[in-house]
């Protein structure tokens, strides 16, 4: 139960608009005046110290947790140096009527943002800079939709810090530590007065965020002299001893524990327009403060729920800025805020704690799209904490999203993880296992590799019929395609062909990182940064990777097992027939569609001949980017995930021979292509299984929806906890169960007004359904409901 | 002919995640042919025991393809509608071949035990301690060898059985089914104590029924396999004197597990997609549904509800 309090944040904040504001571009444009001409590392640092001194703070009405980005209580802050020019002054006028993501700007903001990029940034941004590396190739797929290149917009800051860490030893041990190596390194190589001066920056960037603090307490203090309320006073006082405590030293307390992870988090989010700056496993990382209070006898369990609930809609305030097609690719403000509970110590033995328990409860009581909670699920996962987790699926949460321990140990180990990192592991950024521990630079987003299109220049041999380019690899006339492994062997060609010209250019996407915009605060509270005097763009970190990312693979598969039957089967009509009629989107040919979609084999039904075809598809996918390198000597891991780049790699995508029309979605995530897959969750479940996810290395993200009626009751809680376990057991890695019928969802769409805080799992991330645009809104609807009795049987006898 | 019909069976279908045909996570295996004929039957287009055809007006593209292959000329289009002459059909089913959208479907297809298990085997995994595959129909106490045939099958893959009957049938045939171990539970509907009601509803006595109860019931071992069924409909079997008369009878027979079946309109559509006029029922409203679950709950009985009542007044 919510206290009155948390209800009061929570109604505050669902009425909140999304905000930009000028405050942070017209700071940090001063900033860079001000620090041009220091090195790079220590520029970037004042710059952000800059921002930090003068940022206004802002202690709101009923707050706990304490720390705000502006004066909106979502805001999003202007980055030039990232975001192009360009884009914002022409979207500047759009923000607020385009259909995905709207936000909102108030015209004296919007004067003073635009003057300033007009001014002094035109042509500065790493958006401009890497447009002018890119070649003309990169430039036409990526204009046209064959690839993305990740990172051009923001940077990787998709890290879980090293918490317990930093809890442990506070800011003020990391100054230590920065002014310990520069005692001994002198800088008298290149090499070394880059560490010199990435040390004085680290040094610079935490104070810094230890300066905020400072100010947020004389604030609370000056607050508590005006407070007539002695309740309200009180809680004041407390702030400000809590600010003044953290996240310079170690906390005291449960409460101070969430205080100084949430400046660290903050300080993120002033630094960099980052997103997918995770927890990591929140319930390990705080619960030795909860036990100490317990310990000393003061535990009050009912005012630490409550200030957990603070921290967790606190997390809701931080949102970014997004082009139009970002905000379209993930589409609903998603930030990756991922909390991670429950799973195994380092011994194997359950690591379930009270806080555990609370951060559900949390989850339960708030229901906020952020922070992302999830349950790392193992043997020895305690009964009464999966059936907590179920009845939230069951109440149509969404929410946690279930991860698989037995799949990520072993991928976390071949990673390179040692066997304590394994057994820590946690999500960085949406659905990728990583070694525990705080040293790890996951950057999942390398690119998207569009494999509708690619099979589209398979038949086309390598010319893109939308523009009559010849843009990929010329694989062969379709006509002299005799069977199906000719077409497999030209897909690999292609696939090889594009991860290839997306490794290139995320390399040059990522030195222009390192050299240009290396993050200071964000590294120096991963592990390995300051050790090594480098940050994590230029790989401070341990352990280094890059996810890359394919859209599309069941639709493939399902069009390759169609030709299959129709030309190479049946020879119902030549390959060229069939092309011409892709080519007119399927004109006239109604039938040939129906016998396509019906009579041929499809994902997602336990079909081990499609299925095994998906995956022999995906492996091509995996061997054309681990064998690689990125531009800092990590690795490319495949993810098998889509977000909803589904909806806009699709829109590029003509017809399939799978039956699918141009212009639709392409399939979701590592689900089946919508309303195909017709044998109920189990066939499903089994299908994608079957991929052999341990290839995977960075996960494979699986939607699963279910109609509310189909799953009431004690049945249904088991009838969810069983689809989860079983799913595990058949080697699935990752699952996130929507519950909610058409019904609700088309009222939603309808009267938008009466389902404002109606949350759905859109990828790795759980989003506001009426604040996505109808495209998106269409595609969840269209994830096949399992269950609903309003659509038949199930038997297909028609009713 | 004997010989085939002993192995191979006509299965409507094999639904995989049903969740509502016995406890825990189950595959249901719908055999084609009833004795009985219900009005309300859910699944009318197993009643027959032969094939049919079945139309699905909402998947037709009106392509016209089954026009040109009927060899009887039974099928044409009136205003993109297509009509099927079923009086000249002969079941060749030329049309369901050429009808790529699945607008047209035979009912069933004949499938071997062997084939049936090794559908109902790939998700023996979800099963657990409580699930399993459940038999039901049609009525599969018409279809005895393969039954039979089918729980050795699922003996020798350990796959629990739930068989689902009207309790119709030879009383033998049924003991023998009921007391093999592989059977863990037996759903066993009862649609009306009352001998004329029952045969205007159902088309038969339900002596046969009400004898066979009482035999499974007189086995202690067999008893507690037997969860009741009861469809309630309104205003045929949903009063309170039914509810007593139940509860009457199940008390006699020391029988104490029951689910109460709210009526639903899914049978209507099948029923006019094979060429049939539905008769229409209406669900009882909450709260006599809710004083008949009283009833049997003031004697003890577990009961549950499936489905959706109509809201009271």
């Amino acid at each position: 139960m919510m206290t009155e309090r948390v209800q009061r944040l929570k109604d505050r904040f669902l009425e909140a608009k999304p905000t930009i504001t000028a405050e942070r571009i017209l700071l940090a444009t001063e900033g860079y005046k001000k620090y041009a001409g220091d090195a790079i590392p220590i520029f970037r640092a004042e710059v952000f110290a800059y921002v930090m001194e003068r940022i206004q703070v802002h202690i709101r009405e009923d707050e706990l947790i304490v720390g705000a980005m502006s004066s909106a209580t979502r805001a999003a802050l202007v980055f030039p140096e990232y975001q192009a020019t360009d884009w914002l002054i022409s979207e500047m006028d759009q923000f607020a009527t385009r259909p995905r993501d709207k936000m909102y700007v108030s015209d004296q903001d919007k004067e003073q943002i635009i003057a300033c990029l007009k001014d002094y940034w035109r042509g500065k941004s790493l958006f401009d800079e890497v447009g002018s590396l890119l070649p003309e190739d990169a430039a036409y797929a990526l204009e046209h939709e064959l690839i993305s290149v990740g990172t051009r917009r923001a940077p990787s800051t998709e890290t879980v810090p090293n918490y317990r860490k930093l809890l442990a030893v506070g800011l003020e041990g990391i100054i230590q530590e920065c002014q310990e190596k520069l005692a001994t390194v002198r800088g008298e190589n290149k090499e070394l007065q880059e560490k010199v001066n990435f040390w004085k920056a680290g040094i610079i960037a935490c104070r810094a965020v230890i300066r905020l603090a400072e100010r947020y307490a004389q604030r609370a203090d000056e607050l508590a002299d005006q407070e007539q309320d002695p309740k309200r006073q009180a809680e004041l006082r407390t702030i400000a001893e809590n600010c003044r405590t953290v996240p310079a030293r170690s906390p005291q307390n449960f409460y101070q524990a969430l205080q100084a992870i949430w400046f660290i988090h903050l300080a993120f989010h002033i630094e960099t327009p980052a997103h997918a700056c995770s927890f990591g496993r929140f319930d390990q990382i705080t619960y030795p403060y909860l036990q100490k209070e317990e310990r000393e006898g003061c535990l009050d369990r009912q005012a630490a729920q409550e200030v957990l609930e603070c921290f967790f809609l606190k997390c809701n305030e931080l949102i970014k800025i997004r082009d139009r097609w970002t905000a379209t690719a993930f589409a609903g403000f998603p930030m990756w805020a991922i909390l991670m509970v429950g799973g195994q110590d380092i011994y194997g033995a359950d690591a379930t704690n009270e806080v555990s328990y609370m951060c559900l409860t949390a989850g339960e009581d708030v229901q906020t799209a952020q922070p992302v909670l999830a349950m790392r699920v193992h043997k020895g996962t305690p009964d009464p904490l999966m059936r907590q987790a179920c009845k939230m699926i069951q109440a149509g949460l969404a929410t946690p999203g279930f991860f698989n321990d037995d799949v990520a140990i072993p991928i976390v180990l071949s990673k390179g993880g040692s066997r304590e990192e394994a057994l820590d592991w946690n999500i960085v950024g949406c659905t990728q296992p990583h070694p525990g521990g705080g040293g790890s630079d996951g950057t999942p987003d390398g690119g998207y590799v569009n494999l509708g299109k690619v099979l589209e220049l398979v038949l086309h041999n390598g010319v893109d019929p939308a523009t009559g380019k010849q843009v990929g690899l010329a694989t062969g006339d379709p006509a002299s395609f005799r069977q199906k492994e000719d077409i497999m062997a030209a897909c690999k060609k292609q696939i090889e062909y594009f991860y290839q010209m997306i490794i290139k250019n995320f390399n040059i996407v990522q030195s222009a990182h390192m050299v240009r915009l290396p993050l200071i605060f964000a590294s120096v509270v991963m592990d390995g940064c300051v050790e090594n005097g480098k940050s994590v763009q230029e790989g401070g970190t341990k352990h280094n990777s890059v996810g890359l990312f394919a859209t599309g693979p069941a639709n493939v598969a399902d069009s390759i097992v169609a030709i299959e039957d129709l030309v190479f089967k049946e020879k119902a009509m030549t390959l060229p027939e069939l092309i011409a009629i892709l080519d007119k989107n399927f004109q006239g040919e109604e039938p040939l569609r129906q016998r396509l979609l019906n009579n041929s084999a499809k994902v997602g039904n336990d079909d081990p001949y499609v299925d095994g075809i998906e995956r022999e598809i995906l492996g091509y996918c995996v061997d054309a980017t681990q064998p690689y390198r990125d531009a800092r000597g990590g690795r490319f891991d495949f993810t098998l995930m889509s977000q909803t780049m589904n909806v806009v790699q699709g829109a590029v995508v003509g017809a399939l021979p799978d039956g699918r029309l141009a212009g639709e979605p392409v399939n979701d995530n590592a689900s089946p292509m919508m309303g195909r897959d017709v044998n109920g969750p189990t066939a499903t479940i089994r299908s994608i299984a079957s991929l052999d996810q341990t290839r995977f290395w960075d996960g494979a993200l699986f939607n699963l929806r279910f109609d509310p009626r189909g799953i009431e009751g004690e049945k249904g809680l088991k009838t969810i906890e069983t689809v989860i376990k079983t799913y595990f057991q058949e080697g699935g890695q990752h699952i996130q169960i929507n519950v909610v019928n058409d019904e609700t969802l088309r009222d939603a769409q309808r009267h938008p007004e009466r389902h404002r805080g109606l949350l759905v799992r859109v990828a790795g991330y759980m989003a506001y359904f009426t604040e996505l645009d109808q495209v998106v809104q269409e595609a969840i609807i269209n994830r096949t409901p399992h269950l609903d009795p309003t659509r038949g049987c199930g038997c297909g006898c028609g009713a | 002919m004997a010989g085939t019909q002993a192995r191979t069976a006509l299965v409507g279908s094999i639904q995989r995640f049903s969740t509502e045909d016995g406890p825990g996570i189950r595959t249901t295996v719908f055999l084609k042919g009833c004795p009985l004929r219900c009005q309300w039957c859910h699944n009318p287009e197993l009643i027959a025991f032969s094939q049919e055809l079945i139309q699905n007006p909402s998947r037709c593209v009106a392509c016209g393809a089954c026009v040109q292959a009927c060899p009887q000329e039974c099928l044409s289009f009136h205003q993109e509608a297509l009509t099927i002459q079923r009086s000249a059909c002969t079941l060749c089913l030329s049309c369901t071949r050429v009808c790529y959208a699945k607008a047209l479907r035979p009912v069933a297809e004949a499938m071997t035990p062997e084939e049936v298990i090794q559908v109902v085997a790939r998700d023996k995994t979800f099963y657990g301690q409580e699930g399993g595959m459940t038999i039901s129909g049609g009525e599969l106490l018409s279809h005895g060898d393969f039954v039979l045939a089918l729980l050795e099958e699922s003996r020798q893959r350990e796959i629990a059985v739930c068989l689902d009957t009207s309790g119709f049938g030879e009383q033998a045939l049924l003991l023998r089914l009921a007391q093999d171990p592989i059977v863990s539970h037996i759903l066993f509907d009862i649609k009306h104590l009352d001998e004329d009601r029952h045969r205007e509803y159902t088309g038969v006595s339900n002596r046969p029924i009400l004898d066979n109860l009482a035999a499974l019931a007189a086995i202690p071992s067999v008893r507690d396999k037997v969860l009741l069924r009861m469809p309630l409909i309104r205003g045929v079997n949903d009063g309170l004197e039914d509810a007593e008369a139940a509860k009457a009878l199940y008390q006699t027979l020391g029988l104490s597990r029951v689910t109460l079946i709210a009526y639903h309109t899914l049978g209507l559509a099948k029923s006019r997609n094979i060429g049939q006029e539905p008769v229409s029922f209406a669900p009882p409203e909450q709260a006599r549904a809710l004083a008949f679950q009283q009833c049997l709950e003031s004697a003890g009985m577990t009961v549950e509800t499936l489905g959706d009542f109509a809201p009271s007044l």
